[in-house]
């Protein structure tokens, strides 16, 4: 148990050194738990710069959309796939999961000449098609797992007392899934928002279209340490944050692929 | 082969003391079963005795040797688990010999061994194959032979039957006894199921609550209980308990109960002399009331009393009949099937009046044992 | 016949038409990929090599970027996947091990993969900046009564062995998590009362972990080298942000495709990085698959 004190600290430190917006880089005195002048000066200056608020903007508009756009695509998939035993499922599924099995830096490449080609090369719009190209799989598994779980009972049991399909989806199916389809799309906002390589590639050259992930790469550096690391803060407490309370989600996935 | 003592132990799990200054003794080579129900300490006792829970207070004592702090790996005891905890990626072969490799025991030993222990167990042919390749019962044989080879002093045994469907039982409670008399080891077992304690047992220690309520051979337990648990435990189908108050009078004394006024036998009718008056808790066996055509041939030091039939149980051979006195309590007593009992039937039967067993209501001891010790 | 076959498509659009849209997405941007990454590694237009050709890729191999690269990658797997394999472990037992506030711990052991790669590769950036970061004032003794241990700070980022170590570092340490989770998953598979069936037998505290719980565990650390061994070989954000001059494979493509301006050169190396990969898995899987059946003693 005792080894377990030498890895908590390490990840404290991480935290201190992220919260790191004294002076600290001037070569404060003591060991450095703790920024000499701790201020919010990094923060305040952030806040009040323009090209920051920009780029917040266009994480959130990038993340917002995709997310719309692979919920309206993969729920409806994910029910069909949650509802009904096709022939093949099992086919299907495993191509599903093979889109992720490509390594994000091999599919960038011919997905940035594709985009150069349709004129999708340094807009929104190609961003958010290809992080709804990442996040699909993702939101299909999940909202299988959601839809899966309610009984199929429910949904004969309103056929037989006059409910139409299209009713019966909305009135029953969906808040029953509503959890479940959550947890999904607060998984795609996170990958979105998260995403680097292939932001990267597709704004490429246009600066005020740069979501956090570029603005950070961006002033590496030329930025003072302090600057960066609020930055970094920012860029992670969404993600940290819901982390902590999706987990169970994301854990229960992990542990019962793996294990045969 | 060894004596085993445990003295004066106590174990707490956080605030809860589960057991409490317990004392057993176990002679070498006895087949003891620690019986309880479910939550009364059996099982931790038994992994105290092989060292996987600590003893906080106490004394564990085997061979004359103290035990308390020796770990469990050193103890020469070995275990055979309810789950049998077999390895699964292992062969019957390699789980067999599995303690015995780790003790650098030479090869031609582990060989001699396991001819030995094979056909014991009938195990024969099944050397190669893995845990999930075998049955459930060839599986308890190779937890069995597992434990045996390695030669323990002290054998213990955790509900090893309880996985096994009740054909299969009876079987392996046959080949169990038929082991200890073989092999000869101190056994102690653990169980909740009373039937298999008193086939297979030399003495029984019936554990409540994390204390010995009595510690007999079976026999005893069952004729003579020592405490209200003890009677109810033992013995099926339940035993009937009644409530009742002496009653010393010149010829014949008895109990005045619910159910009618039950004469005692001559023996004990004299230990009950200086108690009139006193309340009792009266517990008859079903087995101990019987029905008889004619009133002439009950034996004279049996009472009877009135009942009306409610309901009948089809045991096989046998019936058990459930009757109501009068307005009372209900009393359930066991015939044999020579004619059909119909409820609504009005019935007299007969108390064997040797066979009651009277219990201090507070206490719940029998009143006829309180001054004895385990 | 053609008839028939529209028949049944149609029938089954009608009947499966929520899936379409998925489907079309998905296997739309995986036959571009496929097209783009096939036509581009296989030609070059800038040097008139025609579709198709092996050229470019075997060309490659006399590419001194290219082999410095691929030595530098494959180290770079050699050394992460033991390296994640042991940490996610040495976390697992640690969970396994501990009785009270688990899901506390658990939760603690997590942070690495919530906060994002390219955040962790920042603050090993910052923690190591040549001269002024915090690790180079550590080691130089800027900080009393720390002793010094060096009297020059070290240039992380210039050298190729340290930059190299400190990407492996962040990686390491953000993935240990999903190590750590599946191990641990296998672990509380395992019936706690063979440990305690092993302990009755006279087994040690080692043999107990090398003879009952490592075998047991085989599956659970067979898919932990093939998911990290994968990650390893793709690795690009951690590379890109720390170890800018020393190429992994993954930087080499972005080096390719923008500071040499050349889409195919980029492509070609994306091939040989899936080639790598699937060569990988298929040794992992063999190799474990014996080491299943040497477990399974008979």
């Amino acid at each position: 148990m005792a080894v377990l004190m030498v890895i908590v600290p390490v990840y404290l430190l991480v935290k201190y050194s992220i919260s790191d917006i004294g002076s600290i880089n001037t070569g404060g005195a003591a060991i450095p738990l703790w920024p000499e002048n701790p201020t919010l000066r990094s923060y305040a200056y952030l806040f009040t710069d323009h090209n920051f608020y920009q780029v917040i903007l266009n994480s959130v508009i990038v993340a917002f959309s995709t997310v719309l756009l692979s919920m309206i695509i993969g729920v409806p998939a994910a029910y069909f796939l949650g509802r009904y035993r096709i022939p093949g499922r099992r086919m299907v599924l495993l191509g599903i999961i093979s889109v992720r099995l490509f390594p994000d830096i091999v599919s960038v490449i011919p997905i940035t000449e594709f985009f150069i080609h349709t004129g999708l090369h340094q807009t929104f719009t190609g961003v958010i098609l290809s992080h709804t190209l990442l996040a699909l799989p993702y939101v299909i598994f999940i909202g299988i797992g959601a839809f899966e779980s309610i009984p199929v009972d429910l949904e004969q049991q309103a056929w037989v007392l006059g409910a139409s399909r299209y009713q019966t989806f909305l009135k029953i199916l969906m808040p029953l899934a509503i959890p479940g389809l959550a947890a999904a799309a607060i998984y795609t906002f996170l990958l979105s928002w998260d995403e680097f390589i292939f932001a990267y590639y597709i704004v490429f050259g246009r600066q005020e279209l740069f979501t956090m992930t570029l603005y950070l790469n961006g002033i590496k550096h030329a930025a003072p340490q302090n600057l960066l690391a609020a930055i970094s803060v920012c860029l992670s407490v969404p993600v940290v944050l819901f982390s902590f309370l999706v987990q169970r989600y994301m854990i229960a996935g992990i542990s019962t692929g793996s294990v045969k | 082969m060894a004596d085993l003592i445990l003295r004066s132990i106590t174990k707490k799990f956080g605030n809860t003391t589960v057991i409490s200054k317990l004392d057993l003794s176990v002679k070498s080579g006895e087949f003891v079963t620690l019986l309880g129900p479910s939550g009364c300490g059996k099982t931790t006792l038994l992994r105290m005795i092989a060292g996987l829970e600590t003893i906080e207070e106490g004394e564990l004592i085997i061979g004359g040797k103290k035990y308390n702090n020796i770990p469990s790996q050193k103890r020469r005891i070995a275990m055979v688990f309810q789950s049998y905890a077999l390895f699964p990626h292992m062969s019957v072969m390699q789980n067999i010999i599995f303690g015995l490799k780790i003790n650098k025991v030479k090869a031609e030993v582990i060989q001699q061994k396991l001819a030995w222990v094979i056909p014991l167990l009938r195990l024969d042919g099944l050397e190669k194959r893995l845990p999930r390749e075998i049955s459930g019962g060839q599986r308890q044989r190779v937890a069995l032979a597992r434990a045996l080879v390695l030669d323990p002093d002290v054998l213990l045994l955790d509900e090893p039957l309880s996985n096994l469907d009740t054909a299969l039982r009876e079987t392996a409670v046959e080949e169990l006894k038929r082991i200890h008399r073989h092999v000869g080891k101190t056994i102690i077992y653990v169980t909740h199921n009373q039937v298999e304690a008193m086939t297979m047992s030399e003495r029984i220690a019936l554990i409540n609550n994390g204390h010995i309520e009595q510690y007999d051979k079976p026999k005893v337990i069952y004729d003579n209980p020592k405490t209200v648990f003890s009677a109810e435990f033992i013995g099926s189908p339940p035993i009937n308990l009644v409530n009742g108050e002496i009653c010393v009078q010149k010829h014949y004394s008895g109990v005045k109960t619910e159910i009618g006024f039950l004469k005692l036998d001559r023996e004990r009718t004299g230990k009950i002399a200086e108690m009139d008056g006193k309340k009792v808790l009266v517990g008859i066996r079903p087995q101990s009331i019987y029905y008889i055509e004619h009133l002439a041939q009950r034996r004279h030091t049996d009472t009877h009393i009135f009942l009306t039939v409610e309901l009948v149980e089809n045991l096989g051979d046998r019936s058990l009949v459930v009757g109501r006195c009068g307005d009372g309590p209900i009393v359930r007593f066991i015939m044999t099937r020579e004619e059909d009992i119909l409820p609504e039937r009005k019935m007299t039967v007969f108390v064997d009046g040797r066979r009651i067993h009277l219990f201090d209501p507070v206490t719940r001891l029998n009143i006829f044992r309180e001054n004895d010790t385990i | 016949m053609i008839f028939s076959f529209f028949g049944k498509l149609s029938e089954w659009i009608k009947r499966a038409w929520p899936l379409i849209p998925a489907t079309l997405y998905l296997s739309g941007f995986q036959i571009v990929v496929f097209v783009y990454l096939g036509t581009l590694s296989l030609s070059d237009q800038a040097r008139n090599i025609d579709f198709p050709s092996i050229q470019p890729i075997v060309e490659l191999f006399s590419d001194k970027y290219f082999r410095q690269a691929l030595l530098n990658t494959f180290l770079f797997t050699l050394v992460g996947t033991p390296l994640e394999l042991l940490s996610g472990l040495f976390l697992a037992l640690l969970l396994y091990q501990s009785f009270f506030l688990r899901g506390f711990i658990r939760s603690i052991f997590l942070i690495p993969l919530a906060i994002p790669a390219l955040v962790t590769a920042m603050l090993l950036y910052i923690l190591f900046d040549y001269p002024g970061g915090h690790i180079n004032h550590l080691l130089i003794g800027n900080y009393p009564p720390l002793p010094a241990i060096l009297d020059q700070p070290i240039n992380w980022r210039g050298s190729a062995f340290f930059a190299m170590g400190i990407s492996l570092l962040g990686k390491v340490w953000r993935d240990m998590p999903i190590s750590m989770l599946i191990l641990l998953a296998g672990l509380n598979s395992i019936d706690p009362e063979l440990f305690d069936a092993a302990k009755t037998m006279g087994a040690s505290l080692r043999k107990r972990i090398f003879s009952i719980m490592l075998p047991l565990i085989i599956p659970a650390i067979s898919t932990v080298l093939l998911l990290r061994t994968v990650e390893m070989w793709k690795e690009f954000i951690f590379p890109y942000i720390l170890a800018g001059r020393y190429r992994l494979l993954g930087t080499l493509i972005d080096f390719y495709y923008y500071d040499v301006g050349n889409s195919h050169k980029a492509a070609a190396v994306a091939m040989i990085m899936v080639l790598c990969i699937l060569v990988s898995t298929f040794l992992i899987l063999r190799t474990m698959d014996l080491l299943q059946k040497a477990a399974f003693k008979r």
